[in-house]
């Protein structure tokens, strides 16, 4: 041990921010984004709409990451609070007759009450309470809130449109895109900091994090409250995105089935990882583009990603960057396997789309 | 169908229900006390059974033959699934243990609806006698009555078992304390595979019990959406789990009683609340959450072993 | 002796039929380094667990600078000046070296997560004080080198002094700590007796010890309770623990057993 044992009591010098350059993966890594982002443009207004599509999944994703990916919480009502972030845009714009920004805020705040009821009671205990009781609020808000009329503008439910610069589907899709990103910047910056921290620590060792002062219950609950109002933000955008909000999307079984979806399109990304959720979304919304082909689009896509969200959590839990990078490294040190087990993957994702399809 | 005695025949509907959510939760509390894995797949492998026994009765193999066949199915599923999947990941990730469950309950559940979707079936043959029976003065469904007896029986044997063999105390010594049941030489690995075995049977039965009730509504032609709802059969069964601290087995076979009771009295109740079952299970699972059960029937030193 | 910092007070834990504490009391001084001896089983973790919040007594005290700790969570006790390691060492193994301190941190900031995701600037002055604090405490026990390595490449000893420094990074009041000797080299024991003296002397906090290594024990304790099937059955200076007939059959065995000093 060192003499510095005595200079920790002393006050501390608060060194400057250092600030970093972009190592040379990094900026691989952002072309390689910019280049998927730039994908829609040749397949026009179809590949507008996909991407707009994944985006708004990447956003779903966010919420995911935050109180699964660093709180370790799980919840199976993600796009429950989507759908009520679309059913209250809905209601703000086509029923008061409110602009779209003004609506938007009020979707993200309209999570917040339900949030607090399903947190409050299940944050004292272990996590699994609380992924149970994710379950059962989603499927009572389906049976209620989502059958009201008023709530939901009836069977068929709220038309509204997008705002002045953003009616066409290549200015929406660059809304979106700035929207994302600017929440993956800021989903990001939480990670690296007091809070954020808390909720990875809570999520490794709960009790070596209580050891060292962090208030878990608090920790849990403003995870929770965070992925409710992101879950609320990526409703009320694809409010926008739909152009009309009807409720059966957000009703027993459907919204429990996309919510396990949002967390696969996660899980795919490396669980805690923002920029991972906008891969996951982008690889699974274009997969589901595929099987839409298929006959029984529900039960071959849901075998398809259930086996996805099995194999990754089992085998890759770092996400689609792990598997680039172990194929990359295979590749150079034992190529033929590399290569051939890198063809395996790709083929069989295709290969089984294309068969499925073929099955119909 | 409401006679003179609604109260009566609801209460019987329900009994038979919660019959259904309360094998369900004897499976689920004996998995989750011997594996510490809360199997979220636990009614999708149940629909295995049910898939297998409507090809079987379809293609015309005697129904008691086909409820046979098809009880046995669940449990090859369930211990596959534990044996090539859950166990892989270690207890204490509790994240990954939640989520890998409602991967695999989302994959079998898929595949039964591929199953449904190719073969189209129309005819659920019934396994269990028809007919009425009369009691207290008034008319019931023979199926209500005997699914009640049924499960009870079941449930009984179950718990005897569970109790006196030397199989079941095993099983109790590994959901108490892992690692001295080790060292008193009992193998875990065994002990979890027979858990997962047992827990998936009364699975298949608990689905194959409630099938007549919820099947052949879309004009005769049985879909997936007949059964599968994730939350209309795990959430009562989570719930009724939850009346014995997830841990209680007896608790949560009333549990299961209790739930079903009240989701089916609420037909009697005025016009909005009575299509609130989702909401009567949600204020009820409130509660149990808020009381906080597990308090009452978890020992530190089962917390210790649940925590690993 | 005067106010004592820490005091316990006929503290009583049962499990069904065990008596695990057998109404223990204890005092700890300002600045005192206490010594905790007993065989295994005696008690002694669970006391921790249950000083620290992690176990509920069924009778008993636990008094903290005068104020009675015992309705306080495990987070609010350390808020309350307590800090304490583990018998087996917890870390986020998620984390590496270096967020490991960051997180330890975690009470000497406050930003909230709005800050955070807006990246406003208490973020940036909390990030760079947490930064500070942390670089201090991988100066204080050598693992610059080691600081972006995930604790599992770590040594077994050096992940316990990367627990230390975080329970060090608390500022805590007192100190109570598990085995910390347990698991690590001989040269290594022999350095944190050193250490543990010049941690109580720079910050005046008291230290509560819990440890089998007989040498590292006696030599830096100023006062030793022996416990033996949860009672405290002797109390003194390390001499005179030693000596003591009802210690020695007990726990050190019948002969009288030499400590080296320090």
């Amino acid at each position: 041990m060192t003499q510095q044992a005595v200079e920790v009591m002393k006050p501390l010098e608060l060194p400057a921010v250092v600030r970093r350059r972009l190592t040379g993966a990094e900026l691989a890594g952002l072309a390689g984004l910019g280049a998927i982002a730039l994908l829609p443009i040749p397949f026009g207004s179809f590949g507008f709409f996909v991407g707009q599509f994944a985006l708004i999944y990447a956003i779903l994703g966010l919420s995911v990451v935050v109180v699964t990916g660093y709180a370790g919480l799980v919840s199976l009502m993600t796009y429950s609070f989507a759908g009520i972030g679309a059913m209250v845009t809905g209601i703000a714009m086509a029923s008061w007759g409110w602009p779209f920004w003004l609506a938007l805020p009020l979707a993200a705040a309209a999570t917040i009450p339900v949030s607090v009821i399903v947190g409050v009671t299940s944050v004292r205990l272990k996590g699994l309470y609380l992924a149970i009781a994710t379950l059962t609020f989603a499927d009572a808000l389906g049976e209620t809130f989502f059958k009201w009329d008023r709530a939901t503008g009836g069977l068929s439910g709220w038309v509204v449109s997008r705002p002045h610069p953003f009616r066409s589907d290549a200015s929406y899709y660059v809304l979106l895109l700035v929207v994302a990103m600017g929440l993956v910047w800021m989903v990001t910056g939480l990670r690296s900091s007091r809070v954020g921290r808390a909720m990875l620590a809570v999520r490794t060792n709960e009790r070596e994090a209580q050891a060292l002062g962090i208030n878990v219950y608090k920790t849990k609950l403003t995870a929770f409250l965070i992925s409710g109002a992101l879950g609320g933000i990526g409703g009320s955008f694809l409010a926008l995105l739909l152009k009309q909000v009807t409720r059966s999307a957000f009703q027993s079984p459907l919204v429990e089935a996309t919510s396990i979806l949002l967390v696969t399109v996660v899980v795919i990304g490396g669980i805690d990882r923002p920029l991972g959720a906008f891969l996951g979304a982008v690889a699974l919304v274009v997969q589901q583009q595929v099987f839409q082909g298929a006959r029984f689009f529900f039960a071959y896509f849901g075998i398809y990603s259930a086996a996805l969200l099995v194999l990754f959590l089992l085998y890759r839990p770092g996400g689609l960057m792990q598997v680039v990078r172990l194929q990359w490294r295979l590749i150079q040190t034992r190529p033929r396997v590399g290569i051939i087990s890198t063809a395996l993957i790709i083929g069989l994702n295709v290969g089984l789309a294309w068969l499925f399809v073929r099955l119909s | 169908m409401i006679a003179a005695h609604p109260v009566i025949q609801v209460t019987a509907f329900g009994l038979a229900s919660g019959a259904t959510f309360g094998l369900l939760a004897l499976g689920l509390v004996l998995i989750y006390r011997t594996t510490g894995a809360m199997n979220f797949a636990h009614w999708a492998i149940g629909l295995l059974a049910v898939i297998a026994y409507l090809y079987l009765a379809n293609e015309g193999v005697p129904v008691v033959l086909a409820m046979l066949l098809a009880l046995m199915l669940s449990p090859i599923a369930g211990i596959a699934a534990y044996r090539y999947v859950f166990r892989k990941i270690p207890r204490s990730n509790h994240v990954v243990t939640i989520l890998i469950t409602i991967g695999v309950a989302q994959l079998f559940a898929s595949l039964a609806a591929m199953v449904l979707g190719f073969k189209q079936f129309t005819r659920l043959p019934p396994w269990l006698p028809q007919g009425k029976v009369s009691f207290a003065g008034t008319e019931l469904n023979t199926t209500d009555v005997v699914t009640i007896i049924v499960a009870v029986g079941i449930a009984a044997g179950f718990l005897a078992w569970f109790r006196f063999t030397r199989t079941g105390r095993a099983l109790r010594a590994v959901a108490q304390n892992r690692e001295a049941a080790m060292l008193a030489g009992i193998d875990d690995v065994r002990s979890a595979t027979i858990a997962w075995g047992i827990g998936s049977a009364l699975a298949a039965l608990a689905l194959l019990l409630v099938l007549p009730h919820v099947a052949g509504k879309q004009g005769g032609l049985i879909t997936t959406f007949d059964v599968t709802p994730f939350g209309t059969l795990l959430i009562p069964a989570f719930g009724a789990a939850l009346v014995g601290g997830l841990v209680n087995l007896p608790m949560a076979l009333a549990g299961g009683f209790a739930f079903g009771l009240v989701r089916e009295l609420l037909v009697l109740a005025p016009r909005p609340w009575s299509d609130m079952r989702s909401v009567a299970a949600a204020v009820l699972i409130l509660v149990l959450l808020i009381l906080r059960t597990e308090r009452f029937f978890v020992t530190a030193q089962e917390r210790e072993a649940l925590e690993a | 002796m005067s106010e004592p910092l820490l005091e316990i007070r006929d503290l009583t834990v049962r499990f069904g039929g065990i008596t695990a504490l057998d109404h223990v009391s204890i005092d700890v001084a300002p600045g005192e380094i206490v010594g905790l001896l007993g065989p295994n089983g005696a008690g002694k973790t669970t006391l921790f667990n249950s000083i620290s919040g992690f176990q509920k007594p069924d009778e008993g005290r636990i008094v903290l600078e005068g104020q009675d700790i015992q309705t306080l969570l495990p987070y609010e006790r350390v808020a309350a000046g307590l800090g304490r390691t583990f018998q087996h060492v917890k870390l986020f193994t998620n984390l590496t070296v270096r967020e490991n301190l960051l997180v330890a941190q975690h009470r000497h900031l406050s930003s909230g997560s709005l800050s955070a995701m807006l990246r406003l600037r208490a973020w940036r002055q909390d990030e760079a004080e947490a930064l500070a604090r942390a670089e201090r405490m991988l100066d204080l026990i050598d693992l610059r080198a080691w600081e972006a390595a995930y604790p599992q490449a770590l040594s077994y000893g050096t992940t316990r002094f990367l627990e230390l420094a975080s329970v060090l990074s608390l500022n805590p009041k007192v100190l109570l700590l598990d085995e910390p000797a347990s698991g690590i080299q001989q040269k290594e024991v022999e350095a944190l007796g050193p250490l543990l003296r010049r941690i109580r002397d720079d910050s005046g906090c008291s230290i509560v010890l819990i440890e089998h290594d007989m040498s590292l024990l006696l030599s830096v304790s100023e006062r030793v309770y022996a416990l033996d099937f949860g009672r405290v059955i002797a109390e003194g200076s390390p001499d005179e623990i030693t000596e003591d007939p009802q210690v020695l059959s007990s726990y050190l065995g019948r002969t009288r057993r030499t400590h080296a000093t320090a």
